[in-house]
């Protein structure tokens, strides 16, 4: 019973992970139809920025804040000089962004000398519940991420900026002619997609350590996820994300890892062969 | 030794033309240290070290790079090898394996070097010596420590192998640590081959291998693992994880209290640069066995001259340590240099007959030579328990190990 | 390609056929009096190969050997995208999956006569592709560009995982130290006699592909990438289309798959994967894709940068490369062939030369 328990509980957290991850690719994917191949590059990013945070002495947590801010700035930008010129040609966009991505990772390598660093949690330590240990960070993880996805629902469904997206989400060219202006839309959703892959990285670090090549991990399983869940929503991705998260996690228990490993996409992809639209089908929330 | 400084002989005008029309043709080139003095009758002798300087493993590359460096600067200003100088030309292996065949191609047949050293993963090792030794007839030197069992001609290794890791640690786990064993490891060759060859020296000391389980290199949540190794009271765990899994492995370990319920963490490969990438207290008592710390230049004044002068020529960035194969680079080097002088020549099979039995008194942890006839090298080897993020020496071999191989 | 009357190749048309310039809606007068760069391009490039290893030395002839196999890899790839519009994210598998069955047959069966080798190669990579289009392509529903995308990709990654795992396969490690291959007694060793080979195999199917392309079959693969729904609505059955094309650029990649195993020497898990499989897009990416000899072009631009930055920039040189090939997509989406060719040559003309188009009756 214990380990069942403390089995969920690890299953719980790496899916949560994953959906911290996958949501920001899924938003980018359900927007504007571009797969994000630097995803995981602004992962890496964040983790990167939570390291130099760390490593000039100022407290850890700092970094957390400071990463999805940097990582959403530099979002932004790559979207108005790059990203936005690829609209009618979502294959070289795709494209654009794995070489943008290549260029990140290898800096990130030259910056970090090739090692692996480590970046203590901000809080360490576990909780106990009877005979049971959990990791607090992980704790924490999960109600962040839990945070994180209830705020943007509520951005999305309840303000009006939300309804623009959503409009702009539904049928561009109808929102464009209602005076929405999807341009500003587009950047600032591929900024918030960016911020949050930052995010996900800066809480990420303490448990998986700094490396330039975190990012490559995530971004196969983060396309899996997203087709998993279904393009064009919101909550498409996080089904997806979720639903592959926690099988990648709970199937090591049950079989050799190195055969679970490649049980989840063979999965994934009968799946989505036989259920094309995923998960969640349906544009919009 | 022939005075032939007025001569400008055929051979090196024809071997300076190359030179120069390679270059012309390439540009500037790879990196080439050519010594100030190249007035030698026959021209140079060529080293070329074939490492990965990019990529994932680059931390390491560049140390092998360094170490050559000091010991071909060291070599040449002593008057070179056989009165020549010797010319080091270093090429990157990118960790990735097709493009090293294509710069190691470039050390054979444009540079035509009278030896390579390098490769630091298996695969690599594996992706490159065809070309230097049955295409490019040249001798190779691996200095990586490996899972054994590499028994081609002409291809010497000087990095330690499962024998040297296991025949004293194993015991010492056993007396320290306890009887119940878990061998996780990376899913790859050397994690299985060491395994195997653990599992026999456990089983022989009067341990169990309680579980062994591979898993990808990229798998980062390890929480069936862990609960399997708390569950089944495991004392030790022989650890054969390699990075990126090894960091998250630890920690989770660690938060779900082994250590502090009285379990072992043993990982052999565990040099100075990996104690980064833990907090100190998630491994903190970890044990691993190396031929060399950089402790031991406490108490060994040949390591304490050798890491003196590494740190002075090359400060700050790249380590020199155990696991990224300085010292086997170290060793290699030497031997092949101890081996040249014996035969007097750089031919590939009076150098390679010399070196089968090639020893050195002077190394970083201690002497090493070679073992006649099996092409690897004996060499001191060493405990180590990480105590507050650095090495502590708890145990020494009492002599040279025998690598048992071949 | 004036055959425009004759019924196509065992797919499926009304029997009126339709009129070249109602399928696709260019004007094939536009090119009339244009000169055709495209042959004097690929006439020009076959005759520097040519000749190239008179000039070069032996180690670099090595490489570019290396590079010509890589060409036929690309090409490959561009027979599937460029022409039919799937963007197959998985080439490695059919290239890494050949390459490790020659390997297995030198080592556990001792054979490496050509003729046995690139046969088995190809009919490796024609199995696979068709295995795998069958599963992707195929069905009632029409399969998504990205789910195809997807799903090759998938197919690459599960293979290299699988690879890796596998012990008889040499895991990590691969399989190394593979025999010469031989033609008859003779054994061939890389240098100027294997480069010929491979430029010989690579010209062969390259004037095979373009062959096949010119003809109704590309034609209606063209009308396929353009539209697919209109060219269904035509009687094509767009599903089998896919998947032979997709075999042949199986088979094709089986082929590059088995030289390399024998020219590099060994064989490992990153011929399968995910890396292997982006790089050839990056090649065609950077040539431009739909003219066959753009993916070449690509190819040997992109491998020869990569040779001549590693050497001079040493630390930085994947960060220049990524960043050149950043700018060509930005500001030369449809790849260096388009500083040469113009869009109607890139689509490739598929009505009757603009003679018989003055001579034909109305």
């Amino acid at each position: 019973m214990d380990t069942l328990v403390v089995a969920l509980f690890e299953i719980l957290s790496f899916g949560a992970i994953v959906v911290l991850v996958v949501l920001g690719l899924g938003i980018i994917a359900s927007m504007m139809g571009i797969f994000n191949f630097a995803q995981g590059e602004f992962v890496l990013l964040g983790a990167y920025i939570t390291y130099v945070v760390h490593s000039i002495g100022l407290p850890v947590a700092l970094g957390m804040l400071a990463a999805p801010v940097a990582v959403g700035a530099l979002g932004f930008v790559l979207e108005k000089l790059v990203v936005r010129r690829f609209y009618s040609a979502p294959i070289v966009a795709m494209l654009g962004t794995y070489a943008l991505g290549l260029i990140i990772r290898e800096v990130v390598r030259g910056l970090t000398g090739g090692l692996y660093l480590s970046v203590p949690e901000p809080i360490g330590g576990s909780i106990t519940i009877g005979t049971l240990h959990f990791a607090t960070w992980r704790c924490v993880i999960v109600v962040v991420t839990v945070l994180v996805m209830a705020a943007s629902y509520a951005l999305i469904a309840y303000t009006s900026f939300g309804l623009q997206i959503r409009a702009s989400l539904e049928n561009p060219s109808l929102a464009r002619a209602s005076g929405i202006s999807t341009g500003r839309i587009y950047s600032v959703t591929f900024a918030f997609g960016a911020a949050l892959a930052g995010l996900a990285g800066a809480l990420i670090v303490p448990v998986f350590s700094l490396f330039a090549d975190l990012g490559i991990r995530f971004l196969i399983q983060g396309f899996v996820a997203v087709m998993v869940g279904g393009v064009g929503s919101f909550a498409g991705p996080v089904a997806g994300a979720s639903l592959i998260g926690t099988l990648s996690a709970a199937l090591p228990w049950l079989m050799s890892p190195v055969v679970a490993d490649v049980l989840v996409f063979v999965l994934a992809i009968v799946f989505i062969k036989f259920r094309p639209q995923g998960l969640v089908s349906g544009r919009g929330v | 030794m022939t005075n032939n400084s007025r001569l400008l002989s055929r051979r090196r005008f024809v071997g300076n033309f190359a030179v120069a029309s390679a270059a012309i043709a390439i540009g500037p080139g790879s990196w080439v240290i050519r010594p100030d003095w190249a007035n030698a009758a026959e021209g140079p002798i060529r080293i070329g070290i074939a490492t990965d300087l990019t990529g994932s493993l680059g931390f390491a590359g560049n140390t092998d790079a360094n170490v050559a460096r000091m010991i071909v600067k060291g070599i040449n200003d002593s008057g070179g090898l056989l009165g020549r100088p010797i010319e080091l030309l270093i090429e990157d292996t990118a960790s990735d394996e097709s493009v090293a065949v294509g710069n190691v191609r470039k050390l054979i047949q444009r540079d035509k070097v009278d030896l390579v050293l390098g490769g630091i993963s298996s695969s690599m090792r594996n992706a490159i010596k065809d070309v230097i030794i049955s295409r490019g007839k040249t001798l190779y030197i691996y200095p990586e420590g490996y899972e054994g069992k590499e028994c081609t001609p002409y291809l010497f290794c000087t990095g330690p192998v499962p024998a040297q890791n296991c025949d004293q640690f194993i015991p010492w786990l056993i007396k320290n640590g306890g009887k119940r064993f878990a061998l996780p490891g990376s899913n790859y060759v050397w994690p299985q081959t060491i395994n195997a060859y653990a599992r026999k020296v456990i089983e022989s000391g009067g341990g169990e291998v309680v579980f062994e389980e591979y898993y990808p290199l990229d798998q980062i949540d390890f929480s069936s693992t862990v609960s399997r190794v708390i569950s089944n009271k495991v004392d030790v765990v022989f650890n054969t994880i390699v990075p990126p899994g090894v960091s998250p492995f630890f920690k989770q370990l660690y938060q779900a209290g082994f250590s502090k319920n009285g379990g072992r963490l043993g990982c052999v490969y565990y040099d100075e640069n990996f104690l980064e990438m833990n907090q100190a207290d998630e491994i903190e008592g970890l044990a691993s066995s190396l031929d060399y710390y950089k402790t031991l230049t406490a108490e060994d004044r040949v390591s304490a001259k050798i890491q003196s002068a590494y740190d002075r020529q090359f400060p700050a960035k790249f380590r020199f340590s155990a696991g990224s194969a300085a010292t086997g680079t170290y060793r290699g080097l030497k031997l092949w240099e101890a081996a040249v002088k014996e035969a007097g020549t750089v031919d590939r099979d009076a150098v390679a007959a010399a070196l089968d039995h090639a020893k050195i008194a002077e190394g970083p942890g201690g002497p090493a030579e070679m073992a006649p006839g099996k092409r690897h090298c004996r060499m001191n080897m060493y405990i180590g328990v990480a105590k507050g993020g650095q090495y502590e020496i708890v145990a020494r071999s009492a002599g040279l190990v025998d690598p048992k191989e071949c | 390609m004036s055959n425009v009357s004759s019924t196509g190749t065992g797919a499926r048309v009304t029997p009126r056929v339709v009129e070249v310039s109602q399928v696709l809606p260019v004007e094939a007068s536009a090119s009339a009096g244009r000169q055709r760069v495209l042959p004097i391009l690929e006439m020009a490039l076959l005759i520097i190969a040519s000749v190239a290893p008179l000039f070069l030395r032996d180690y670099i002839t090595v490489y570019a050997t290396r590079v010509l196999i890589l060409c036929l890899f690309a090409l490959s790839f561009d027979m599937v995208w460029g022409y039919a519009g799937i963007l197959s994210l998985g080439q490695s598998l059919f290239f890494g999956m050949a390459g490790y069955g020659v390997a297995l047959l030198s080592r556990d069966l001792g054979i490496g006569s050509i003729f046995v080798v690139v046969p088995v190669g190809a009919l490796i990579g024609l199995v696979a592709a068709l295995l795998l289009a069958g599963f992707l392509l195929l069905g009632r529903h029409p399969s998504s560009i990205v789910f195809v995308s997807l799903g090759t990709m998938t197919g690459a990654y599960a293979a290299d995982r699988l690879a890796r795992g596998s012990h008889y396969l040499g895991g990590q490690n691969g399989i190394p130290s593979i025999q010469s291959m031989t033609i008859g007694p003779y054994e061939l060793n890389e240098g100027p006699a294997f480069y010929y080979l491979a430029l010989a195999i690579l010209v062969l199917i390259y004037l095979l592909s373009r062959f096949l392309l010119r003809s109704q079959f590309g034609l209606a693969l063209a009308g396929l990438r353009e539209n697919e729904q209109r060219i269904a609505f035509f009687g094509y059955k767009v599903q089998h289309l896919k998947a032979i094309i997709f075999a042949m650029s199986g088979a094709i990649a089986g082929v590059a798959g088995s030289l390399y195993a024998f020219h590099e020497g060994f064989v490992w898990t990153n011929m399968l994967g995910v890396v292997m499989s982006t790089q050839v897009v990056l090649y065609v990416l950077f040539g431009g894709s739909g003219t066959l000899i753009g993916a070449v072009i690509g190819t040997a631009i992109v491998e020869g940068l990569s040779f001549w930055l590693s050497d001079n920039y040493r630390d930085i040189w994947p960060i220049i490369l990524g960043g050149l090939l950043l700018l060509v997509i930005l500001f030369r989406p449809l790849g260096l062939i388009s500083l040469v060719l113009d869009e109607r040559e890139r689509v490739g003309s598929f009505g009757p030369s603009s003679r018989e188009k003055r001579n034909a009756a109305p």
